[in-house]
């Protein structure tokens, strides 16, 4: 009797410990989540900030090669040079500076600023002729200066930023005449070896248009895979072959898609290279068995029951698909196929190898044009050596998650919609 | 007058026999009750009614099966055409998760039995009226058929099974996941659905089959070991094998 | 019993307990006819007495197997057999309860008896009563062994019963002619003959249920009949 009893209490015992293990396990995972979300957080969110010094531009006719007597029409301010007027407005920064200093202060800004003086002269003819305030893009440097993420302490001559600069921007910043606001260009940039300039409009696009490729490509052929494997093709030795090879190719290394990217859509094909085209065909590869065998999964749910149903009304094998099974099968399938793209969505590895990796600072327009994408973005970024594109990779990173968040969620709610509706 | 006549009905699953050399003849306009225990064949042998086991890779079926002195069981039988004659009830009720109208119109649509949707309305409503479900159901015909009771989603599945007026009903155990009342109206319908059908039941109440058929035969290892007046079968049957089934002395 | 167990073993005892319950029924229903009869022709009212007390026995087995019936057709639905069985039992307790009526019957009669009745009147009375003794007996058999064959039997023989006790019939009628002081005692004397043949009608009865029980199907034909009744005392 007592045995049974310190049986019974050892039973209850290990299902406790049984519990605390899971929970523990729960416990680390949230842990390095946390971690992980805390680290690309700290570092990424003040990519979202930008740094601007406001400058007095003096818009002297003489600089802009100008008449000073006659008001110039908006051809005269699109085509004049605004080199000079920069340069003279720097010098007049510091009454001191020599050719040198000159120099340097021009380097505290962004090479954009001859574009940002103009963009204001555009926008507002009638300061021809005068001094007015604008404002101007710090150079990447001096942004991370003011977002304390730079050393001041380093010996000058390890220092990207000299003594002489940090003086001037000290001197600007006790006027008031540093700020930081929202960066806009993050989101409508594409790439630039400038890290103050970079953002991910190429990339993003590049991975929207990868991604509605890949969904146009490989959803279609997919279904329909899966509906002829499923419903209609004799279960045999080669249907069972190819099912086996269909699981395998879920398992194949993803830098093999990129090689048979490479080697077939763009050496035999010869579609234009570095393109979401490209890209997309290559990652459906790799979607195509995820969704065939999410697909298959959710059509072997349908109960058989509405099947025999369908074919005991005089229903054809096509109909009774079509109808009836397709349909109930499709919240599943929807599911899975937004599974698959999310993971396409964060592959780096094929579209290395099919030139996605090039360089890109135009927005693409169209699947044919050249464009990254955003994981590939986040590999160029974290190979630059300047300390502006840190910041860069986490905020790109950041993009990339809620990207996948909000795909995630949207097969949630595709599947909790229609699963509700019925039953 | 005799609807069906089987004549030497075998059925192979694979390697293994199923039904050894049925034959029965099913009288029209009657209920024949198909009982026995399970795995005696007696699905196997109304899925063969109306070809369903054309479904199951593996099943073959040879011998002759006559409706309306028609072979079935021919290569060049259609049927489409043969299973809008003879409609199928199953074990659990199984609704399309559709509205109930969907439903019902799904099988005058694709024979393209209506001309209009004035046409295709009537259908809906004779059916659902012989089915007796019109009067419970006529306020909510676009809702989902699947938020009625076990009862009524059988009453559904009739109702979906005539509206293409099928000359022959076969119901494979369609109460035996309804309760006693449920089961009644059923038993009722069934009455009803007599005078204008040929009906073939398979059940495993003994008392269900008693109640509503007047044709039984009892099923055992794939054999038909006695057929007849349902009323001979109950009181006296011929053979030792159905009166110790039905008595409970099997096994 | 020629049937294998039920599945339902509880189900089984009941239609055994039912069959017990008959069959002892009908023992005590034989023993009452025999008793009767000794009593009648030894003029013996002790025994009579144990008739008329024992019908009570007679009486509550009857109800009590009424009662099986019910709760078997209520709880079990019986079907085929076990149907015959359960309303066959129903219908043979109640003619057994009939026997045991009659038996009383004689035994009261013979109460009133008081005199030495004639040997020859006795004895006859004496042989009709034997012959439908066996007829019980051998239909009791019968219902054990579920034999058509003896009930069978048993029903053709009941002609030969009528006969007989239309002979008894006509002996006693002679006695009755034989003097007014015999009006009395001829008269229950006709009336125990009355009881007589109505027993042997209800074996045949019995009989006929039998043979329903274990065939399924109803005796063929009109039952055999004895000879007319007497009316008028003369052939």
């Amino acid at each position: 009797m007592i045995n049974r009893e310190e049986f019974l209490n050892k039973r209850y015992k290990a299902e406790k410990r049984f519990q605390m293990y899971g929970k523990s396990a729960i416990i680390l995972a949230l842990l390095f989540l946390a971690v992980f979300l805390f680290k690309i957080f700290s570092t990424g969110y003040t990519a979202f900030q930008k740094t601007w010094i406001i400058v007095p531009i003096n818009y002297d006719p003489e600089f802009m090669y100008l008449d000073a007597d006659q008001k110039p029409s908006m051809e005269d301010l699109q085509d004049s040079e605004y080199f000079d007027v920069g340069i003279e407005s720097f010098a007049a920064l510091d009454q001191n500076a020599n050719e040198d200093q000159i120099t340097d202060i021009k380097r505290m800004f962004a090479f954009i600023f001859e574009e940002e003086i103009k963009d204001h002269i555009l926008l507002n003819p009638d300061d021809f002729g005068k001094i007015v305030e604008v404002k101007l893009t710090a150079s990447d440097d001096l942004d991370q200066v003011f977002k304390g993420n730079y050393p001041r302490d380093l010996p000058e001559e390890r220092r990207r930023v000299n003594d002489y600069q940090l003086k001037i921007f000290d001197k600007l910043n006790s006027e008031g005449k540093v700020v930081s606001n929202f960066n806009f260009s993050f989101f409508t940039n594409a790439d630039s070896r400038e890290a103050e300039l970079a953002g991910i409009a190429s990339s993003f696009m590049g991975s929207l248009f990868s991604i509605l490729v890949c969904l146009a490509v490989s959803f279609p052929v997919a279904l329909l895979a899966a509906i002829y494997l499923e419903e209609f093709a004799p279960k045999n030795r080669l249907t069972d072959f190819i099912e086996v090879n269909i699981n395998n190719l879920a398992a194949v290394p993803s830098i093999v898609f990129g090689l048979l990217g490479l080697g077939v859509l763009l050496a035999v094909f010869g579609l234009p290279r570095s393109t979401p085209l490209v890209g997309g065909i290559t990652l459906s590869l790799m979607t195509l068995p995820t969704i065939i065998i999410a697909a298959r999964a959710s059509l072997k749910a349908v109960p058989p029951s509405i099947r025999e149903a369908a074919l005991a009304m005089g229903a054809s094998k096509m109909q009774t698909t079509l109808h009836h099974t397709v349909p109930l099968s499709l919240p599943g399938t929807l599911s899975g196929t937004i599974i698959g793209l999310a993971q396409a969505l964060g592959e780096t590895a094929p579209l290395i190898l099919i030139g996605m990796v090039a360089f890109v600072n135009t927005i693409p327009g169209s699947p044919m044009d050249p464009a990254a994408s955003l994981p590939v973005q986040i590999y160029i970024w974290a190979e630059s050596a300047e300390r502006g594109f840190v910041e860069k990779v986490s905020a790109c990173i950041m993009v990339l998650l809620i990207f996948l968040v909000l795909m995630n969620l949207a097969a949630q709610m595709i599947r909790h919609k229609f699963e509700k509706k019925w039953n | 007058m005799n609807k069906i006549e089987a004549k030497k009905v075998n059925v192979f699953y694979g390697d293994k026999q199923a039904l050894f050399d049925i034959n029965m003849d099913i009288p029209e306009r009657q209920v024949t009750a198909l009982i026995g225990p399970s795995g005696c064949g007696k699905s196997t042998f109304l899925r063969c009614l109306n070809r369903m086991n054309d479904v199951i890779e593996i099943c073959k079926v040879e011998g002759e099966i006559k409706i309306n002195d028609y072979d079935i069981n021919q290569k060049s039988t259609d049927v489409v055409r043969l299973r809008e004659k003879i409609g199928m009830v199953f074990q659990k009720p199984n609704p399309f998760p559709k509205t109930l109208y969907e439903n019902i119109s799904y099988g005058p649509e694709i024979h393209g039995m209506a001309q209009s949707k004035d046409e295709l309305d009537q259908i809906v409503e004779d059916s659902l009226k012989k089915a007796a479900l019109w009067n419970e159901v006529k306020d909510r015909l676009h809702e989902p058929g699947t938020g009625l009771s076990g009862g009524q989603q059988q009453r559904l599945c009739i109702a979906r099974a005539i509206s293409v007026k099928p000359e022959v009903i076969l119901m494979d155990e369609p109460c035996s996941a309804l309760d006693p009342i449920a089961t009644a109206q059923i038993e009722e319908l069934i009455d009803e659905l007599k005078k204008e059908h040929t009906i073939v039941i398979v059940t495993h109440s003994m008392s269900q089959a008693a109640r509503v058929s007047q044709q039984t035969g009892f099923f055992h290892l794939g054999k038909l070991i006695e057929v007849g007046s349902t009323d001979k079968i109950f009181k006296n049957p011929n053979q030792q094998q159905t009166q110790d089934y039905i008595t409970g002395r099997f096994g | 019993m020629t049937e294998k167990p039920h599945t339902v073993k509880s189900y089984e005892e009941q239609l055994q307990q039912l069959t017990n319950n008959l069959v002892i029924m009908g023992g005590n229903c034989e023993t009452a006819l025999g008793n009767s009869i000794k009593a009648l022709c030894n003029n013996d009212n002790t025994i009579a007495d144990t008739v008329i007390n024992n019908d009570t026995v007679i009486d509550n087995f009857e109800s009590q197997i009424e009662q099986e019936v019910v709760d078997l057709i209520a709880l079990r639905q019986p079907m085929a057999i076990d149907l015959r069985e359960t309303v066959t039992a129903l219908k043979i307790s109640s003619d057994l309860e009939r026997i045991g009526d009659l038996a009383k019957n004689i035994s009261k009669r013979t109460k009133l008896i008081n005199n030495n009745l004639p040997y020859n009147l006795t004895q006859s009375i004496e042989r009709v009563g034997a012959i439908v003794q066996k007829q019980l007996k051998l239909v009791l058999d019968s219902y054990t062994n579920r034999s058509p064959e003896i009930a069978l039997d048993v029903w053709e023989k009941d002609e030969e019963v009528d006969n007989l006790t239309n002979l008894c019939m006509e002996e006693v009628i002679k006695y009755l002619k034989s003097g007014n002081e015999n009006i009395e005692y001829g008269s229950h004397l006709l009336f125990v003959t009355k009881n007589i043949e109505r027993i042997g009608d209800h074996v045949t009865n019995i009989a006929e249920q039998i043979y329903f029980l274990v065939k399924g199907s109803y005796l063929e034909g009109d039952r055999p009949k004895g000879s007319q009744p007497i009316v008028n005392g003369e052939k």
